[in-house]
């Protein structure tokens, strides 16, 4: 697949484009056939009907939700700061898709295969945490088997962020080797700056996309756009270091340390208050394990789908003999954080977390990632002291 | 509050129990705490924000938390029914537990809150409107200062649901449709149920599959559905499941709609009592058959 690491020669270019040129840029790209994806604010509780409406309005709770979503309209892109409930990887790799479908006819089984080339599409302000953490997943779906339905989105999508100004306390992306102002994983990052955003392509599709819509951008070159690099630059560094005051880790240490306490009692008694509900899993944009399974659609036909799947589910792990290797929720939480801060950075060289500090926001029995993480790496850093995670 | 904390501290102190099941305040808000030692009592705390229902931690699933021992666990009115289920259902011996009854005037919805905040119509969870337990009967110790009336939301879940029924068939189903159509099958509703007690979940049988387990539209009408009907007459109205759904889905909808089928059809409403047998687990003469032809 093509590099999506690449990151150009020198200091990327730099383009201004306003606001209404961004939605006018949707526009253009939805006119033309190209799929958009981009944070869509919705009803948290949607209807077609305008009674259904009013009548799931929430009461103290904010009615409406962000979500990735194909736009249909350029109006309707979102360019707020709220993080969507789910992350992009269910553009990636969709919460259920087919894989293959068979049609029996006595002894005669035919199997008719799914497309795994995609048309283009565009991703506008996606978040930096979930773009990059496509990239740290790219690894495993190239591993021993070439993930081709993976792949052939992967390469189907150009992805700009959005500079993120950093959620709230949950977020974390810097001590895991990302940033709010990350482009790894996408082809260009867009910084809000004063009547619009400065637009930079870190790839060839990012170089390709901006240089196809020449009437929405505006090379940054003169004195007033220096003034809006500065700017961006000044609210990049300040959101950096606004994340970073939520958690600082050493990964190597938490990484080894894991590594070699697999029965330590702080790492085997993590989740005590853990419904082991798997939302955490749902909304990760790094959990990537699926589930294969045949879905009988009438008599000699159906379908093989891989659906999203959790080792927080006591199935995950199930033997046929009944035999469960991970058989309280202890050792399933463990092994969460096993895979995500040791078993993938040791085989992959990334840790399989962004910091996007969804998995802390969705649980609401108090599993807390960050502190889970600080406690972690207390243990790993300084061996006398006694972590607490309560 | 001290009360609480002195009571937990005797209770561990003098082996009656080996673990106390309460909340206390984290750096997200409250949420449910596990102390095991004496000295750890003084963290639990009991406010507005103590939303969770914590009879979750005695179901038979909880194989992790049985492993502590004897359970002392905090509960507000709402949560001894969940208590009554288990005990109706013979999923709990009462002298399995230590039952720790506060009084409650209400919770909030929203509970992630650094500091506890008085309800009002506006922050209330709705689910409080019209509680008929604020003091539980059920339990071993009851602490606390008679509470008041929580306050009336400002739009309840019966006047939601009054709205729902307002409507066409089509619309609801539209409804209902886009709901369920985010359901992603986490699972989350049913592991945080307190009464979701089945060892085997019938979503997780594969010979036959009753249930397809790709959240396609089928297959997540097919869960949502099974999912109500096995809470028919047994759901305590927690509102847990609506509240750890990670994609908003309004299932305190579905509940609270059952509730009301189940009252009207066979006169009964899930209270405190677990000898009085809930109409799943219980056949009567003059019980409504004229759905049998």
């Amino acid at each position: 697949m093509t590099d999506l690491t690449d990151t150009g020669a020198a200091a990327p270019q730099r383009y201004f484009i306003s606001e209404a040129g961004l939605r006018a840029l949707a526009a253009d790209l939805l006119g033309a056939g190209t799929d958009v994806i981009a944070p869509v604010a919705v009803q948290a509780c949607q209807s077609p009907s305008a009674l259904a409406t009013a009548a799931c309005l929430r009461p103290g709770a904010a009615p409406v939700d962000v979500e990735y979503k194909a736009l249909g309209d350029a109006a309707e892109l979102d360019l707020g700061r709220d993080l969507p409930v789910l992350s992009l990887k269910q553009f990636f790799l969709p919460d259920h898709e087919a894989l293959c479908r068979w049609h029996q006819r006595g002894l005669e089984v035919t199997v008719e295969e799914v497309p795994t080339t995609f048309s283009p599409r565009v991703v506008l302000a996606a978040k930096p945490c979930d773009s990059a953490a496509l990239a740290v997943v790219d690894a495993v779906m190239n591993w021993d088997y070439k993930d081709e339905l993976w792949n052939g989105r992967r390469e189907a999508s150009t992805i700009f962020n959005l500079a993120c100004p950093v959620i709230d306390e949950s977020c974390f992306c810097t001590a895991v080797g990302s940033a709010p102002d990350d482009v790894k994983g996408a082809d260009g990052l867009l910084t809000p700056v004063e009547g619009g955003y400065l637009a930079e392509a870190t790839t060839e599709k990012g170089r390709a996309l901006i240089a196809a819509h020449p009437a929405r951008f505006e090379a940054a070159g003169d004195p007033a756009t220096a003034a809006l690099v500065r700017q961006a630059e000044d609210e990049r560094a300040a959101a950096r270091r606004r994340v970073a005051g939520n958690l600082e880790i050493d990964a190597a240490s938490v990484r080894n340390w894991i590594d070699t306490h697999f029965e330590d009692p702080l790492l085997a008694s993590l989740a005590i208050r853990c419904n082991g509900c798997g939302a955490c899993s749902s909304v990760c944009p790094t959990c990537h394990c699926f589930d294969i399974v045949d879905e009988e659609e009438g008599v000699g036909r159906g379908t093989r789908r891989r659906c999203w799947d959790t080792c927080q589910a006591p199935t995950f792990t199930l033997h046929a003999s009944g035999h469960n290797p991970r058989d309280d929720q202890h050792v399933r939480y463990r092994q969460r954080i096993n895979h995500k801060f040791s078993i993938y950075p040791l085989r992959f060289g990334e840790v399989l977390c962004t910091g996007c500090g969804r998995c802390t926001r969705v649980c609401h029995a108090g599993q807390d990632l960050v502190e889970i993480l600080a406690a972690i790496d207390i243990a790993a850093r300084r061996p006398g002291e006694v972590a607490a995670v309560s | 509050m001290n009360e609480l904390r002195e009571l937990a501290r005797k209770l561990l102190a003098d082996g009656e129990v080996r673990v106390v099941i309460g909340w206390e305040a984290a750096r997200r808000g409250a949420r449910p705490m596990f102390v095991t030692k004496p000295d750890g009592a003084d963290g639990l705390i009991f406010d507005t924000r103590c939303v969770h229902n914590l009879v979750t931690y005695l179901n038979p699933r909880r194989d992790h938390v049985a492993e502590l021992g004897k359970i002392g666990l905090v509960i507000k009115g709402c949560d001894a029914k969940a208590v009554a289920g288990l005990l109706r259902e013979a999923q709990l011996t009462r002298d399995d537990v230590v039952l720790i009854g506060v009084r409650c005037g209400g919770v909030l919805e929203e509970n992630e809150l650094p500091e506890a905040v008085a309800l009002t119509p506006e922050n209330v969870a709705p689910r409080c409107y019209g509680c008929d337990n604020r003091e539980p009967a059920l339990v071993d110790y009851l602490l606390g200062e008679p509470q008041p009336e929580p306050p009336r939301p400002a739009v309840t879940i019966e006047e939601r649901v009054a709205a729902l029924d307002a409507q066409s068939l089509e619309e609801r189903w539209a409804f209902w449709t886009a709901q369920f159509g985010k359901c992603v099958r986490c699972y989350a509703c049913r592991q945080v149920c307190p009464l979701c007690v089945c060892e085997r979940c019938v979503a997780e049988k594969t010979q036959p599959q009753w249930i397809e387990s790709s959240p396609h539209p089928r297959g997540n009408l097919s869960w949502n559905i099974t999912r109500a009907l096995h809470l028919a007459g047994r759901c305590v109205d927690c509102g847990e499941c609506e509240r750890f759904c990670p994609v908003g889905i309004p299932l305190t909808l579905v509940n609270r709609k059952l509730q009301q089928i189940v009252a009207e059809r066979y006169d009964y409403k899930v209270g405190e009592d677990p000898e009085i047998h809930a109409p799943i687990g219980d056949y009567r003469l003059d019980d409504e058959q004229e759905f049998i032809k």
